[in-house]
């Protein structure tokens, strides 16, 4: 079965994608962290911001309609985290506005990440950056096992509606999805098992071991020091 | 040195939850060989090939090339002994195919500079580009799918190589280049299937295994087509050996 992935576009080859992923991992981490220090007295540094994430956009290649349609689907959680922000110094609307306007920013930025960032090259980029290797393990487990799940619960459902002629009472459902999940659950404990054997039969022995990663550039070095520049322009005000 | 790729004595195993799922089996496997292991579902096919590489210990010995299939050895034993799981989503693991085929490699401690050359190796063996390596198995179709994992196996050079059910889930054309492939090495296959007509075009022996024990051990084509022999165990006179026989008796 299809799916869209999360990273749909990171196989394009604009500078953005040429990128080392570390480089990116760091550049893009510094951009949040100053959005996120900039005081909110700074209004104008935001549309900076905005800016530059704009031209980003444009020359990573990727479909705006794609970037913003992702961002709207994460639009609710930022929503949700923008009303439960407390409001003490009486400017209620404007902090609020203010986080909201930080959020739609960083998940901009992380979307991009993703979108430039083949996942494998974004592991190597966290474990070459210090991240510890079970962590990034995990990770590529996750992202390799996401799909094989999505699609035994598509095909689960699908063999529901077949035998299904009429919606049941809400109870009804709901038992019905508590005991799918049950089943997907012991069917990625034997999966998860299953596995393990897999990599006992390919000499596993507890270690891992990486294969060589992308080499850094002068366009990474470019990179790095342009955003450098930039951040600390911007803070210094 | 003997001559036996594999040799099991007595070998017994019961799953944790009581289960009998190996009931005292002898088996020898002549280096070269190429053995089939047929019988209904849970007769225990799959469960015999992990004792194979000592995934699994029951009770009785089985040796691999003359080793016990025990604790010290077992680092040789895996890189000699190639399994091959049924779902292929079960056997790539990593993000890319390039990953999962130098999975076996580097653990095997072949040096990093050598494992582009023995992946793309790999790849060319099972018939696929090399383009092939940098994606993830996800996007692969299941008879690419099933071929990256036998290139999982086949790229840490073993000499025995134990295969479940290889061709479920291929379509003809899949199929057919699978038994090509396996008809072309020279390693020693133990082949669990139940694809009757795969184990008459590639296989002189056949074990009939069902409830955890060996009812038959001979030559394919005799094996097979004992009617009442294959009926008793929830099996059938593959079509092309019942055509065969009826063409060949007089009318």
């Amino acid at each position: 079965m299809r799916h869209s992935f999360i990273d749909r576009y990171a196989n394009l080859d604009s500078p953005l994608h040429m990128l080392e992923p570390r480089t990116k991992l760091i550049g893009f981490t510094g951009m949040i962290v100053a959005i996120l220090m900039t005081p909110p007295t700074h209004g104008f540094a935001f549309f900076v911001y905005l800016f530059l994430i704009a031209i980003f956009m444009g020359i990573s290649q990727i479909p705006l309609p794609y970037l913003v349609g992702r961002a709207l689907l994460l639009l609710p959680f930022v929503l949700l985290a923008a009303v439960a922000t407390p409001r003490t110094n009486g400017q209620g609307l404007y902090a609020f506005g203010i986080v909201l306007v930080r959020s739609i920013l960083c998940l901009l930025i992380l979307i991009l990440l993703t979108n430039t960032t083949r996942f494998t090259e974004m592991l190597k980029g966290l474990q070459g950056l210090g991240c510890p290797r079970i962590l990034t393990l995990n990770l590529g487990f996750l992202y390799r096992y996401l799909f094989v799940l999505t699609d035994e619960t598509l095909r689960m459902r699908q063999a529901r509606d077949c035998r299904r002629v009429r919606r049941a009472g809400m109870v009804d459902e709901l038992k019905l999805l508590g005991s799918m999940l049950g089943t997907l659950l012991a069917r990625s404990f034997e999966r998860a098992e299953s596995m393990y054997q897999a990599m006992l039969s390919r000499g596993f022995a507890g270690k891992f071991y990486v294969t060589s990663p992308r080499k850094f550039s002068w366009l990474d070095l470019g990179f790095l020091s342009a955003m450098a520049v930039f951040l600390a322009i911007s803070l210094w005000r | 040195m003997d001559d036996y790729a594999v040799r099991l004595t007595r070998l017994s195993y019961t799953y944790p939850d009581g289960s009998k799922a190996l009931d005292g089996l002898d088996l020898d496997v002549r280096k070269g060989e190429r053995i089939a292991v047929v019988g209904p579902s849970g007769a225990g096919k799959s469960t015999l090939l992990l004792h194979l590489n000592g995934i699994l210990a029951g009770s009785g010995t089985v040796r691999v090339l003359g080793r016990p299939v025990e604790e010290p050895n077992l680092e040789v034993i895996r890189k000699e002994v190639g399994l091959v799981f049924q779902d292929p989503n079960d056997q790539l693991f990593c993000p890319t195919v390039y990953e999962d085929i130098a999975f076996g490699p580097l653990n095997l401690s072949v040096p990093p500079e050598e494992i582009p050359r023995r992946v793309e190796r790999a790849l060319h063996d099972v018939g696929l580009e090399y383009t092939i390596r940098s994606r993830s198995s996800h996007h692969l179709s299941q008879g690419e799918r099933k071929r990256v994992a036998l290139a999982t196996v086949l790229v840490m050079q073993p000499a025995i190589l134990a295969l479940d059910e290889p061709t479920s889930n291929l379509d003809p054309r899949n199929r057919r280049h699978l038994i090509e492939l396996m008809a072309s090495l020279s390693a020693t296959l133990v082949i669990a299937t139940h694809d009757l007509e795969l184990v008459l075009s590639l296989c002189q022996r056949t074990v009939l295994l069902d409830r955890g024990k060996i009812w038959a051990d001979g030559e394919t084509r005799q094996l097979l087509g004992n009617d009442r022999l294959m009926k008793e165990h929830g099996l059938e006179v593959p079509l092309s050996l019942r055509v065969f026989d009826r063409m060949a008796r007089p009318s």
